[in-house]
């Protein structure tokens, strides 16, 4: 069986199998170093022969990707990996289930701050405001000058501001963020030295996804802070912000 | 209502993203080392912490060699644009995850490409059928194609006399596997012969592809 399985090699390289026969290949890799290394040896060979096929891209396609990839959560290291398959010569099977430990503590300290927040009523309030255009967003997301800047890790990690300068805006950008406790709404703050300033109410659509273009300018020396307020929104924050993300470094 | 404005709590809040000095690539790639692999290993290892610049830096790079492949693969120039986009941005993505144990950085993202693109000319193709494929030999495609395109650099020529120097079975069932996208069985079915010796033929063929390339790992 095993005999027949060391000449699929090939084929696994040039991905050549089927679904259900690529599964059993990559069972069978983690228990053969000999066919882990041809295989690692003809990927690399295949990678010279698409080189060989190299045509430029349109200039264009950067800015898109360059805009997606702004917005797009990166996965976090697998730890302990390679240390774990030297030890035991197994694979990991644990490793891509497992909550990344940061990821875990930022949503326990959100809960915990959403369910002391929850306990104060609010006012009924009006509907959120209507978000800017998608245009707008795609706008400073595409910028020349777009700079990312992430929430503190340990506080809440999943946030994100996108700035550009040059046009004096930018985004908020979330994602796995809890929906705000019922009669309770996300309120966005910009923060400069003379305090902070409404920036906007936050919708939080499927998955805790967010992409909240700030009300007014930014120049970029400023705080994004996102406080829970009542519905409606408050002029003032009136709890501890559960994102804070600057803007300076 | 206690949010940092300036020094106070702003400054345990803030999240320092000045990386540390960054180097541009080439300063550090030795010239005896042209292929920069060196180099991509080290910018995925920045990409995987957010650093813009070193993606740009990637994506400068490699963008030729992704967009070449994809192109050649899925033969539609706006799909190849979108499938050329999802692997750039699942390399973003998954950048942490690459593991130097198991391959080459280069390796690491053409294997993405590779497998993007053969993923998306296989869910096309399972609405279409198989007459088609006969359809598609007949134009001589894939090995033609390649042979026009390779004639500028030196690395492509290389890659033409390596193909060259395989034996016909061989050389159809790398191109038809590696270029065409087609799984061991439809090649099976396009060159009448069994899909066991399409497997066969596949490693043969590249084993033989390595040694005249000379490509270590």
């Amino acid at each position: 069986m095993s005999a027949d399985l060391h000449t699929l090699t090939g084929a696994y390289a040039a991905h050549a199998l089927s679904d259900t026969e690529r599964q059993a290949f990559e069972r069978h890799l983690e228990a053969c170093p000999a066919c882990a290394q041809e295989v690692r040896e003809l990927e690399a060979t295949t990678a010279r022969l698409g080189a060989a096929a190299a045509s430029p891209p349109p200039p264009e396609l950067w800015d898109r990707i360059r805009a997606e990839a702004l917005v797009t959560r990166q996965l976090p290291p697998v730890v302990g990996r390679a240390e774990r398959r030297r030890r035991t010569g197994r694979r990991g099977t644990a490793a891509g289930r497992r909550v990344p430990p940061l990821l875990a503590a930022a949503a326990a300290l959100l809960v915990a701050v959403l369910s002391v927040t929850a306990l104060n009523l609010g006012l009924l309030g009006r509907a959120d405001r209507a978000d800017r255009t998608a245009d707008l967003v795609a706008a400073v997301l595409a910028a020349p000058d777009a700079r990312r800047f992430a929430a503190q890790p340990g506080g809440t990690g999943q946030a994100t501001v996108v700035v550009s300068r040059q046009r004096g805006r930018a985004v908020f950008v979330a994602d796995g963020l809890p929906p705000a406790p019922a009669d309770r709404t996300y309120e966005l703050w910009v923060v400069n030295r003379s305090g902070p300033r409404p920036a906007g109410l936050v919708k939080v659509a499927g998955e805790g996804r967010v992409t909240r273009l700030l009300d007014g300018p930014v120049t970029g020396n400023e705080q994004v802070a996102m406080t829970v307020e009542r519905q409606g929104g408050a002029a003032r924050p009136t709890s501890e912000p559960v994102v804070v993300v600057d803007l300076k470094a | 209502m206690t949010i940092g404005t300036e020094q106070g709590t702003s400054v345990a809040l803030t999240w320092t993203r000045r990386e540390p000095p960054h180097r541009p690539a080439q300063a550090q790639d030795p010239a005896a080392r042209p292929a920069g692999d060196d180099a991509l290993e080290r910018l995925l290892a920045l990409v995987a912490r957010g650093d813009e610049r070193a993606f740009a830096e990637l994506y400068q790079r490699v963008a030729a060699a992704v967009f070449g492949l994809v192109s050649k693969v899925v033969r539609n120039p706006a799909q190849s644009e979108e499938v050329t986009q999802e692997v750039f941005v699942e390399l973003w993505r998954t950048a942490a995850r690459f593991d130097p144990g198991r391959g080459t950085a280069r390796s690491w993202i053409m294997t993405c490409a590779h497998r993007r693109a053969v993923d998306r000319v296989r869910s096309a193709e399972r609405a279409a059928r198989r007459d088609d494929l006969v359809g598609r030999r007949d134009q001589g495609r894939p090995y033609d194609e390649v042979a026009e395109q390779v004639e500028t650099t030196l690395e492509r020529e290389r890659v033409r006399r390596s193909l060259d120097a395989l034996t016909d079975l061989q050389r159809e069932a790398v191109v038809l596997a590696y270029y065409g996208g087609h799984t061991h069985r439809e090649i099976a079915e396009l060159l009448g012969v069994p899909s066991g010796t399409v497997k066969t033929r596949l490693r043969d063929g590249l084993i033989r592809l390595r040694d005249h390339l000379g490509v270590d790992a």
